[in-house]
């Protein structure tokens, strides 16, 4: 009988790309990291998944949950092993994002002027007009520097045959970079030395990145701009990021009541009054931004902010209106607008993706629906999703029903395997799903992609949803030098 | 800085201030309970710090339990520790990004232990003093570490003069509590226990003994509580360092607001410094208090009007 290993519950999973293993052994990225931890006793390694636990616990990394009355303190689940990629990897996805990115953003600006793509008919012209996120109201506004997408969280994926696919470009308020910082500043507490002796890409210029941009699209106005971060307040799932980014970049932290508008100029009620806002990099949804002009119950927002924005007194990050570039049923086209805007071909492949609107698309779904995944176009965190493989007969009939009553809002994808990578998981390591979900950054200077971002994880066995809403968790990300 | 944040701190350095205070006199009212007093009545600090009624009150008035219960963990009470401990944490994290991480992490921390239902058990079936006692080193690290690590900037200001305004809301509060057990009988009462246990509540027993060398005068103790300048629990004290705090936002004021706040904490200092002690006639002292108290809250509404935007 064998000596106790960590490794021993690993069991291979058919048509699954494996992050640690292959046919021939260890892939060579994780080889240091498995051989630093394969001979620790089981009660170290449970000791150090304590240990990061007690972390997040002390430091507030937490989110409350209320119900009945008393909030109960939860922590989005970490997974203490690091999911590693290689340099080479990396490389290919920086470069994909960025053309991608590089696109999205000439996308929005033609969609929201010229509209020279639904001209040339590269993208039908009903589905942008039927898209709830896209915004009349944002037709002729001239952005800064005309950057929409200032901050996107591009999720990734990696499918049985180990190449990357873009699974979801988020362009709105993306969500879940300080649990990349965090996850990293717990990564070196309970494993010391092993984040050099990795040569680990460090992630801790993502804040100073952010605020520099931030600053440089207020000078288009003023020479030292004053840059808030607009948060939903204390409630809020995010708020730990909120306080964490504002703190990082050492700008105010705002709610909606903190800012008020006067002339088409933006406020914030201060002990001496009223001071100017150049910048607003808000975490608050299109819908509750402005009173006045979207949602009037809105407490979230502020009135008369769409007012100034459009008259250039104030820079929105991101902009106004980014959900016509994200939404599912327009994603199947960004291949095309690469090659349309461009004139190159896609860097980082679509997940193929089926219009529920296409009677002939529809019937191919609705007849192979047990290995689809049906998503609602405009609904995110894992809501509003069927996976055909896991579904009953019931389930299926609902949807197809609802498909039918509004083909617009939904679209079929094959089932993707999603890569598995080692989770600590009962004393041993376990496979589970992952994705990936690096930020990037685009300012006046260009596109910045911190080396990292943050992998998502399915924790319960056999699951392909990775949302934290879903009893997800997440993992420290390491892109090697 | 934003008004919101400015209250929130403010409010942050009251709860916390209020937090310690209770801490202690509920520690000495238990200590005095046990040792020498005999049919020791906790009704004066539950009807502060209770949020009860009075025939609520009666019930509870037999077991020290009960008033643990009711003073330091009941959820109903808003007064109680635990909700001043919660309001304290929901508040920093309200301006996280004005405290450092470390007074975050502290009273984050403080937020769990006061939440570990060990607590309750300890309390039962062991040792009040040494939970309470454990709760009050929590106060004392929140302090330093806030003294060790915040920057001098507007937000320790307000954080300062919430701390030492609330600390002249609580000795004053403190002294009608313990005087109230005596019935406000001043002369008469020279040799009652409740002015050692005044001055215990308020951590000033030993320099009492100090300044007064075993000279035990009611007039003294009062002379010392209200008026002392070195005695960091002195209604006196207080003031000047709400004072002192307040005159650093003079270039951040608007100037109208800063003449308004000026204004009134300045009548209060010195309707307390030219107080003379050995005058009040029977029964005007817990007027005095009163109308102090009162004056205490003006200087709040003062600020919540004119640097808090709440009108």
């Amino acid at each position: 009988m064998s000596a106790y290993s960590i490794l021993e519950a690993y069991l291979e999973q058919p048509n699954v790309w494996d992050e640690m293993f292959s046919a021939e052994g260890i892939r060579p990225p994780y080889k240091n990291f498995v051989s630093a931890i394969e001979n620790l006793p089981p009660v170290e390694m449970t000791h150090k998944d304590d240990l990061a636990k007690k972390l997040f616990m002390s430091q507030g990394i937490t989110f409350t949950v209320y119900n009945s009355g008393e909030g109960i303190e939860k922590i989005f689940p970490f997974d203490i092993i690091p999911r590693i990629i290689r340099n080479e990897e990396w490389k290919l996805i920086e470069a994909g994002i960025k053309q991608r990115l590089k696109v999205l953003n000439v996308f929005l600006k033609d969609i929201y002027h010229e509209q020279f793509i639904l001209k040339d008919a590269i993208v039908p012209a009903d589905l942008i007009f039927s898209c709830p996120a896209f915004l009349r109201e944002m037709m002729n506004v001239n952005v800064p520097f005309d950057i929409y997408t200032h901050i996107a969280g591009v999720d990734l994926i990696r499918d049985s045959d180990g190449s990357f696919y873009v699974l979801e470009d988020n362009l709105r308020t993306p969500s879940g970079v300080s649990y990349m910082l965090e996850n990293r500043s717990i990564t070196y507490r309970i494993f010391p030395d092993l984040l050099p002796k990795n040569n680990v890409l460090s992630v801790k210029d993502y804040p100073d990145l952010l605020f520099k941009n931030l600053i440089n699209i207020g000078r288009q106005n003023t020479h030292d701009p004053t840059v808030v971060l607009l948060s939903p307040g204390i409630y809020n799932s995010a708020y730990f990021e909120h306080s964490t980014l504002a703190r990082l970049m050492g700008i105010e932290l705002v709610e909606g009541r903190d800012l008020v508008v006067d002339n088409h100029k933006v406020y914030m009620k201060t002990t001496k009054g009223l001071q100017k806002v150049d910048v607003i990099y808000r975490r608050v949804d299109d819908e509750f931004i402005d009173p006045l002009v979207f949602r009037p119950d809105s407490m979230l927002g502020v009135p008369g902010l769409y007012w100034a924005y459009r008259k250039g007194n104030v820079a929105i990050v991101n902009a106004m209106g980014n959900g016509v570039a994200d939404d599912k049923a327009i994603y199947s086209y960004v291949p095309d607008m690469i090659r349309y805007y461009l004139n190159e071909e896609p860097i980082l492949k679509n997940v193929p993706t089926y219009q529920l609107a296409n009677q002939e698309e529809r019937e191919f779904v609705f007849a192979n629906m047990e290995r689809m995944v049906i998503k609602k176009t405009n609904e995110s965190g894992g809501y509003g999703m069927l996976i055909g493989s896991a579904a009953t007969q019931k389930e299926m009939d609902t949807f197809k029903e609802d498909i039918l009553k509004d083909p617009r809002s939904f679209i079929g994808q094959p089932i993707i395997s999603l890569s598995s990578t080692p989770c600590y998981i009962n004393g041993f390591l376990q496979p589970r799903r992952v994705d990936l979900r690096p930020f990037a950054l685009y300012g006046p200077d260009g596109i910045d992609i911190v080396p990292g971002g943050l992998t998502r994880v399915a924790l319960k066995e056999g699951s392909l949803v990775v949302n934290s809403s879903q009893g997800g968790g997440s993992k420290d990300t390491w892109v090697l030098a | 800085m934003l008004s919101r944040v400015a209250e929130t701190i403010f409010w942050l350095g009251r709860y916390m201030e209020r937090t310690n205070g209770m801490l202690q006199v509920i520690r000495t009212s238990y200590i005095s309970s046990q040792d020498e007093v005999s049919d020791y009545s906790w009704q004066p600090l539950l009807l502060t710090y209770g949020n009860l009624k009075k025939e609520a009150v009666k019930g509870l008035d037999e077991s020290s339990l009960l008033i643990f219960d009711q003073l330091i963990f009941n959820r109903e009470n808003p007064s109680s520790i635990f909700n001043n401990v919660t309001t304290s944490r929901e508040n920093a994290r309200a301006i996280q990004d004005h405290i450092t991480k470390e007074v975050w992490q502290c009273l984050n921390d403080y937020y769990h232990a006061i939440r570990d239902v060990q607590l309750e058990k300890q309390i039962k079936f062991a040792d009040p003093i040494s939970v309470i006692d454990n709760l009050i080193k929590y106060c004392f690290l929140y302090t330093g570490t806030m003294d060790m690590t915040m920057p001098r900037g507007e937000g320790f200001t307000y954080l300062n003069i919430g701390k030492f305004l609330e600390r002249a809301v609580l000795t004053t509060d403190v002294i009608r509590i313990k005087l109230s057990e005596i019935n406000y009988e001043l002369e008469e009462q020279e040799e009652a226990p409740e002015w050692k246990y005044l001055l215990y509540s308020l951590y000033g027993y030993e320099q009492y003994f100090k300044i007064y060398r075993g000279n035990f005068k009611p007039e003294f103790v009062l002379q010392m509580v209200l008026q002392n300048t070195f005695y960091p629990h002195s209604i006196l004290y207080s003031l000047e360092q709400v004072d002192l705090y307040f005159k650093r936002l003079r270039t951040a004021s608007l100037p109208a607001s800063y003449q308004e706040v000026e204004f009134i904490i300045g009548k209060t200092m010195n309707a307390v410094k030219y107080r003379k002690i050995d005058s009040f006639e029977p029964g005007e002292f817990n007027k005095y208090l009163l109308e102090l108290r009162s004056s205490l809250f003006q200087i709040a509404q003062s600020f919540s009007k004119n640097y808090f935007g709440i009108s």
